[in-house]
């Protein structure tokens, strides 16, 4: 409830009561240290925490929080199911392997959580009733059991006020002197389901895996659109990028239930209305290749978003998935390949592009003119290469000077640091005269007295003589 | 029976010798410089640092063999380079075909990011990467990550660097010279050069008539301390 309502409440230390008709419905632990204990009237509660936050408890919000998570959760498995009381149930039988083990998935789901700003406790057992009870227990006792020998050990020790069904029943028996699973297990079965009802019976059942549970599975929506109303108006993007993370969660969950991957992310961040209004600020990230891992996404976000500066503060944060292509087919080459797949490659391009900008990482363009400036392009390594043109069998220089650097001459020769010597030349260059850009040149190599190698040309345009200096040989 | 030192573990070796384990190596395309570098090539995965008073000494023509022989699939990528590299070159002729990757940050704090992001990622066949001024906490990074990659890593800086410390395994001093380079391996696993190497190096302008040189510059002069190199006939 406090998830919904206060994000943060785990590491702030306001104190936070919600209300729910009147009553206490759930405390921050600041507030628990000041005596506000759930259960109580709002009139008593205010009396002993006078500075606590009232937070009125909202269905709504708690409704859409779970359905946040559960989309987060397909990532793992297909088979999610919203269970009573806030809980998610997970089938991950056939994901096991995948995720290295009950422990890894373990640790891969706390971490989702945890980047969706939500406190969750986990059980893991062979049933789903089971595992609901572990993750329900107190602070004591192993939450993970994966042999039906060890869950039932664990089953008998729970107290019986972790079951709903037999909370109607709860006086009676405590007054038999039944206070665990295992003591109301070991009552004669046809007598107590002849006082408390067939409910009991079946739950516990159910959860001792003696007969199977039928779950309404999660189906996800259609199309991925999620916007996250904020409580705090953010004013640095490090803290936009942590909501993100959130909402970047949830989506590649949806991703991978719906075997999708996207070729571009639009974050769109509004600011207040009123009257500093303006229009939504939108981050676009462009992928060289098509994505669905959250870690990746999320590493390319932060780069991103370091880069921006917030003009107004931050009240609600969307994200978008325009346009999802098939998530491309995993490698199926037995040897991994010396430097990695072509999608690690695109990663490390998307990734260098997220902080320097696409335009600051380049591939060779060249165009075919004869003209070296003209002919020297380079194009953003980010998305699809371009024919090349064919080969050009002259041995050009690496190092291109641009703009050419004038020359000085010095007893009628170029002048660079030393005299330089001609070695080679002349080839001649003249075109662009239909463009403009007429270039008249004769080139040369030339070398100078510590024997570097430079491309000069000189203007044949012009009575004196003008020396340029175009290149180096690298 | 006692184990002369260098046999003891591959990781031994004496002062005179070269280290006979480097870990896996390129062969650099000239004999006379494997026959100089421990392990017989560049090493790969290791930050080997090149000095040279400018650009243009001959650096591109002394690393091309190498950088033909690694897998043409792989993009060699040029982090910060000092002028602008030329797309003719890359695409032309003379040079195998293989994706080039050009990239350009605008601050020298991004440029070492870039860097250590390409080595981390290690999907590149080699990185050749132009910085003025590194820090040797910088250098240290550089190299640990290079050393995660099977990546060949080039890092050119100016002479005046030469005298800074450095964590480097292979430091490596370019001049240019007639019809070629003259190399002085100022660091690396093995005893202390004490002549400068030539190699001959492919002129730019293939037309031109190759004459052997006369003009060459004879080997460094006998220093206190060091043997006189012997002549060349």
């Amino acid at each position: 409830m406090l998830d919904a309502l206060r994000p943060s409440w785990s590491t702030d230390a306001t104190e936070c009561i919600v209300l729910d008709h009147e009553h206490v419905a759930a405390v921050s632990p600041a507030a628990h240290r000041s005596g506000v204990s759930v259960g109580m009237r709002k009139s008593g509660a205010a009396i002993i925490a006078p500075q606590a936050t009232l937070l009125e408890r909202s269905p709504e919000k708690e409704h859409a929080l779970l359905h946040q998570a559960a989309l987060a959760m397909l990532q793992y498995t297909p088979e999610v199911a919203l269970a009573d009381d806030h809980t998610l149930l997970l089938n991950v039988s056939a994901s096991l392997m995948l995720f290295k083990g009950p422990r890894g998935i373990s640790r891969r789901v706390t971490h989702t959580l945890r980047a969706m700003q939500l406190n969750a406790t986990q059980g893991m057992a062979v049933t789903a009733r089971g595992a609901w009870l572990l993750a329900r227990r107190g602070q004591t006792g192993p939450r993970r059991r994966v042999r039906l020998a060890s869950l039932h050990t664990q089953l008998n020790q729970l107290p019986l006020s972790l079951l709903p069904a037999a909370q109607k029943h709860a006086d009676w028996l405590r007054g038999i002197g039944c206070h665990t699973l295992g003591a109301l297990r070991r009552l004669p079965r046809a007598g107590l389901q002849r006082r408390v009802g067939t409910e009991v019976v079946r739950a516990m059942d159910v959860a001792y895996g003696e007969i199977p549970e039928v779950h309404a599975w999660f189906t996800a929506p259609l199309v991925f659109k999620q916007r996250i109303e904020l409580i705090e108006r953010l004013e640095h993007t490090s803290a936009v990028h942590a909501v993100a993370q959130e909402l970047i969660a949830q989506m590649s969950g949806w991703l991978v239930h719906r075997q999708r991957a996207i070729t571009q992310l639009i974050l769109s961040m509004e600011h207040e209305i009123g009257r500093h209004a303006r229009p939504p600020t939108q981050l676009a990230l462009p992928l060289a290749a098509p994505a669905w891992q959250a870690s990746h996404l999320q590493h390319l976000l932060k780069e991103k978003l370091d880069r921006v500066t917030l003009e107004a503060p931050v009240v609600a944060i969307g994200l978008e998935t325009p346009d999802t292509v098939e998530m491309p087919a995993i490698s199926t080459t037995l040897f991994p390949e010396p430097g990695g797949t072509a999608a690690d490659h695109m990663r490390l391009l998307d990734l260098l592009a997220a902080r320097l900008g696409p335009e600051q990482v380049r591939q060779p363009n060249t165009q075919a003119d004869h003209r070296p400036e003209t002919a020297n392009q380079w194009r953003t390594a980010i998305g699809r290469a371009t024919p090349a043109c064919p080969p050009a069998d002259i041995e050009r220089p690496f190092w291109l000077l641009d703009p050419p650097e004038a020359l000085s001459t010095h007893q009628d020769k170029p002048y660079y640091g030393s005299p330089l010597t001609l070695v080679k030349g002349p080839e001649r260059i003249e075109t662009g005269w239909w463009d403009g850009g007429l270039a008249v040149r004769d080139y040369f190599v030339a070398q100078d007295k510590h024997y570097v190698h430079y491309w000069i040309y000189r203007e044949r345009d012009h009575h004196a003589a003008r020396w340029y200096l175009h290149g180096l040989f690298g | 029976m006692t184990l002369p030192p260098d046999q003891l573990h591959p990781s031994l070796w004496r002062a005179n010798q070269l280290a006979r384990n480097p870990g896996p190596c390129q062969p650099s395309g000239f004999p006379s410089l494997d026959a100089e570098l421990p392990g017989g090539g560049w090493p790969v995965g290791t930050l080997i640092e090149l000095f040279a008073a400018q650009a243009g000494v001959g650096e591109l023509r002394l690393l091309a063999p190498a950088l033909a022989q690694l897998s043409l699939h792989r993009p060699v990528a040029l982090v910060h380079p000092p002028y602008t590299p030329n797309s003719a070159y890359c695409t032309g002729a003379h040079t195998p075909r293989r994706p080039w990757l050009w990239i350009a940050p605008e601050r020298p704090i991004d440029a070492l990011w870039a860097a250590e992001q390409v080595l981390k990622n290690g999907s590149c066949a080699a990185l050749l990467f132009w910085q003025k001024d590194v820090r040797p906490a910088s250098l240290r990074r550089l190299h640990l990550a290079a050393q995660s990659s099977d990546m060949l890593f080039f890092l050119l800086r100016p002479q005046a660097a030469m005298r800074q410390t450095s964590p480097a395994p292979l430091r490596i001093h370019l001049q240019a010279a007639a019809c070629g380079i003259e190399l002085d391996i100022v660091k690396r696993r093995g005893p202390s050069m004490n002549h400068v190497l030539f190699i001959d190096l492919p002129t730019p302008a293939p037309h031109i008539v190759h004459h052997a040189p006369l003009d060459r510059r004879t080997p460094a002069p006998a220093r206190a301390g060091r043997p006189a190199p012997v002549l060349v006939n």
